[in-house]
């Protein structure tokens, strides 16, 4: 029930996004569950500094080009471009890679973490270069993300990705974003997650059931 | 943790090396029966009240996060999965699925002419099976549906969740058996002699974050406490590099590293009791007990695919015990063109999980991804936990590339074979078709491979195994395996019951050979 796929291939069925539903919930609905007797102690520790914590704007793994082209791969990848609650994903990969942790393992095909990523980035601005002439922070929303799209691909142009395999690497970057995004309070806001106000357990575990601290959703169509 | 310490010049009666479901039950039997022992923990002593928050990534601390390098054509998870450090190990983390094997898992070889035979049959186990779910509080049916008829659980099923439900609702209408699941968190508030009261689980579904009140019956509220209340000293962050021996071959001291530097702690015997990645890499680390060369060989990992849909009700995927239904009439399908078989179990998932396995397993990005995780709330997941069979192209070796320590990475290999490939396509189009049944949108499937298993196998012959059948190095007569890694075939069932189980009769074979 874990990260391990096992070289998962891509198998998308069906329109990922079609007749779904929207629970959104209200925004302030952490402000105002988090100091409440819901959440633990540790919870709330941990919960507040995140949400606290600034935004990156010096790098201390990558440089400051390279860490300019991991945020704009990242907005694209997590579709926050121009957003004015943008949560920084860029600088907790930075962080991670400066702090030589590992999430336990690696593809034996790819190199140490943070090789991966500085070989990884410059590939994307080749690969931006031999299909556009230009650099991927050149680019506009949709060209970037053609670039994306090729490296997803698999076979993307550059020299880089002749010893860094494109789909490997593509399918670390984009589950690490994932994970940074959607640890954020905010983001889970927008799913309509307060799994953390849980304290006093959940007694409404069944279908369609909602216990009173959970707040009626507010987004789209039922 | 534990009141009478040992100097490490003591010669202890035996050194556990490993405080989840492999050495905790093993620790605990063996001070019972009144021997010295030392319990050696790579990582901390933790106390989930003050210590663990109910968010996933602030829980990363659980997991044996050390690098190990994922190779062959289905390369494996670790980390976040199949593996566990701290006082109580993986069991700090597990789902704590109790299932048993069935008598049928333990002898593939006989009936289908694949893998090995385990060196004794389920009867040798029942008693064990019977003795774990009564000490930690396993809550379960009465009578459960399939298998031999078996002592009631202690405690009543826990109450079914969203997930469990959409399961029950679609295999209604497929015609397929389903039951309540066993788990190990207590659905009524419990204690044994040597364990503290614990209470009711109360639904968090937080179980791979680390259980915080102790509903969950993980090693460090239960086999731990009765060990160290009969004189086990647990020593945390003591992760072991390696060992003195005389030169008889016996081992005279098990050496590791603290904080405050290399130590030595002498001893009589010693239990391996660190997983199937970490004991074959000690052992391979110090020429060890590998005299059939099967040390790091015959690596399996549990057919484990997992299909996802949206619903149009409210599922809210994260309450309740995340795997909280079952069936296993898939144990041996009438239509199966493989060996052996798989079981059937719903499953919630946390939010950073989920969208995790989006990422990999369906490359989603952008408006998309943020538009399907907007469906959160409706998504519920069933999945399998099957056999897989042992090969040779699956085996763990020490690569060239050094840890922050100075040792070798472990390297792992693993490429499904044409078994475990049938196997996932069966089950495949079995549960999206039950998805269907059930009114799931947008149905989708995360092949995978969970647990990690055999990489030290026992049997009779010491030309083709490990350890013997009663866990003893074949090699090293006072050194013993008692985790996941002697399992001579998978089972189709999770590991953590067997595990447990094993090691109470491993302590018992032990004390009756007059230790």
């Amino acid at each position: 029930m874990d990260k391990d796929t096992s070289a998962a291939p891509s198998r998308p069925e069906g329109d990922a996004t079609a007749g779904l539903r929207d629970h959104r919930y209200p925004e302030g609905t952490f402000a105002g569950l988090i100091g409440t007797p819901f959440v633990t102690a540790p919870t709330r520790a941990a919960l507040t500094a995140r949400m606290a914590k600034p935004a990156v704007t010096e790098p201390r793994f990558l440089s400051p080009a390279e860490f300019a082209l991991l945020g704009a791969v990242c907005d694209r990848l997590l579709d926050q471009d121009g957003d004015d609650r943008r949560i920084d994903v860029p600088g907790a990969v930075d962080a991670r890679l400066a702090s030589g942790e590992t999430d336990g393992w690696r593809y034996d095909a790819l190199p140490d973490d943070g090789a991966a990523m500085k070989r990884g980035l410059a590939g994307f601005d080749e690969t931006a270069r031999a299909l556009t002439g230009r650099g991927f922070l050149d680019l506009g929303p949709d060209e970037r993300d053609r670039v994306i799209g090729a490296v997803e691909a698999g076979d993307p142009p550059g020299a880089a990705w002749a010893d860094l395999p494109a789909k490997r690497f593509f399918e670390d970057l984009l589950a690490a974003a994932t994970e940074s995004y959607y640890a954020h309070p905010l983001a889970q806001e927008e799913i309509g997650y307060a799994g953390y106000a849980d304290a006093r357990g959940w007694q409404k575990i069944e279908l369609d059931q909602r216990e009173p601290r959970e707040p009626e959703p507010v987004g789209g169509p039922r | 943790m534990s009141r009478s310490p040992f100097a490490t010049s003591d010669e202890v009666d035996a050194v556990v090396v490993g405080t989840g479901a492999g050495g905790a039950p093993l620790l605990a039997r063996l001070a019972a029966a009144g021997l010295s022992v030392v319990a050696l923990e790579a990582g901390k002593a933790l106390d989930p009240v003050r210590d663990f928050a109910r968010d996933e990534e602030a829980q990363g601390f659980l997991f044996w996060n050390d690098e190990r390098l994922s190779a062959g054509e289905d390369p494996v998870a670790f980390g976040r999965n199949n593996s566990g450090t701290g006082i109580g190990g993986s069991t700090l983390h597990y789902t704590a699925y109790m299932v048993r094997a069935q008598p049928a898992d333990l002898r593939l070889k006989t009936d289908f002419g694949v893998a090995e035979d385990w060196p004794f049959p389920y009867e040798a186990l029942e008693p064990y099976y019977d003795e774990v779910e009564a000490t930690i509080g396993v809550s379960g049916p009465s009578p459960y549906p399939w298998g031999p008829a078996r002592t009631p659980y202690p405690l009543k099923p826990l109450p079914l969740n969203g997930a469990a439900q959409l399961m029950q609702r679609g295999c209604d209408k497929l015609g397929i058996r389903t039951s309540p699941a066993a788990n190990a968190a207590l659905s009524g508030s419990y204690a044994t002699d040597g364990t503290r009261f614990r209470p009711a689980c109360h639904n968090c579904g937080f179980c791979q974050a680390g259980c915080a009140t102790g509903a969950k019956g993980s090693a460090d509220v239960t086999w731990l406490p009765m060990a160290a209340a009969a004189g086990a000293e647990i020593r945390p962050e003591a992760y072991v590099t390696g060992f003195e021996r005389a030169p008889d071959g016996r081992i005279t001291a098990v050496v590791y590293r603290t904080p405050r530097g290399d130590e030595r702690q002498r001893c009589r015997n010693v239990f391996l009791c660190a997983g199937a990645i970490e004991t074959p890499r000690i052992l391979l680390l110090n020429g060890l007990a590998n005299g059939s060369g099967q040390v790091g060989r015959n690596f399996m990992a549990h057919t484990g695919i997992q299909v996802w849909g949206q619903f149009d009700e409210f599922v809210r995927p994260f309450k309740g015990i995340p795997g909280g239904l079952i069936s296993e009439d898939t144990h041996r399908p009438a239509d199966a063109d493989f060996a052996g078989g798989y079981l059937l179990q719903s499953i919630g998932v946390m939010p950073v999980t989920y969208a995790s396995q989006v990422a990999r397993g369906r490359r989603l990005w952008g408006k998309q991804l943020r538009a399907h995780m907007r469906g959160y709330n409706n998504t519920a997941g069933i999945n399998i936990l099957g056999d897989c069979l042992p090969y040779a192209h699956n085996f763990v070796e020490l690569s060239d590339e050094l840890d922050a320590r100075g040792l070798p990475k472990p390297r792992v290999h693993f490429t499904m074979g044409e078994n475990e490939r049938r196997m996932t396509d069966h089950a495949d189009k079995l549960m999206q078709r039950i998805w269907a049944a059930a009114g799931a949108r947008d149905i989708w499937s995360f092949p995978r491979n969970a647990h990690i298993i055999g990489t030290a196998r026992m049997g009779s012959d010491p030309d083709s195994s490990v350890v013997d059948p009663d866990g003893r190095a074949h090699d090293v007569p006072n050194l013993f395996v008692s985790d996941n890694s002697t399992f001579p075939s998978a089972l189709g069932a999770n590991p953590a019951l067997t595990i447990m189980a094993l090691a109470l009769r491993t302590a018992d074979r032990f004390l009756a050979r007059g230790a």
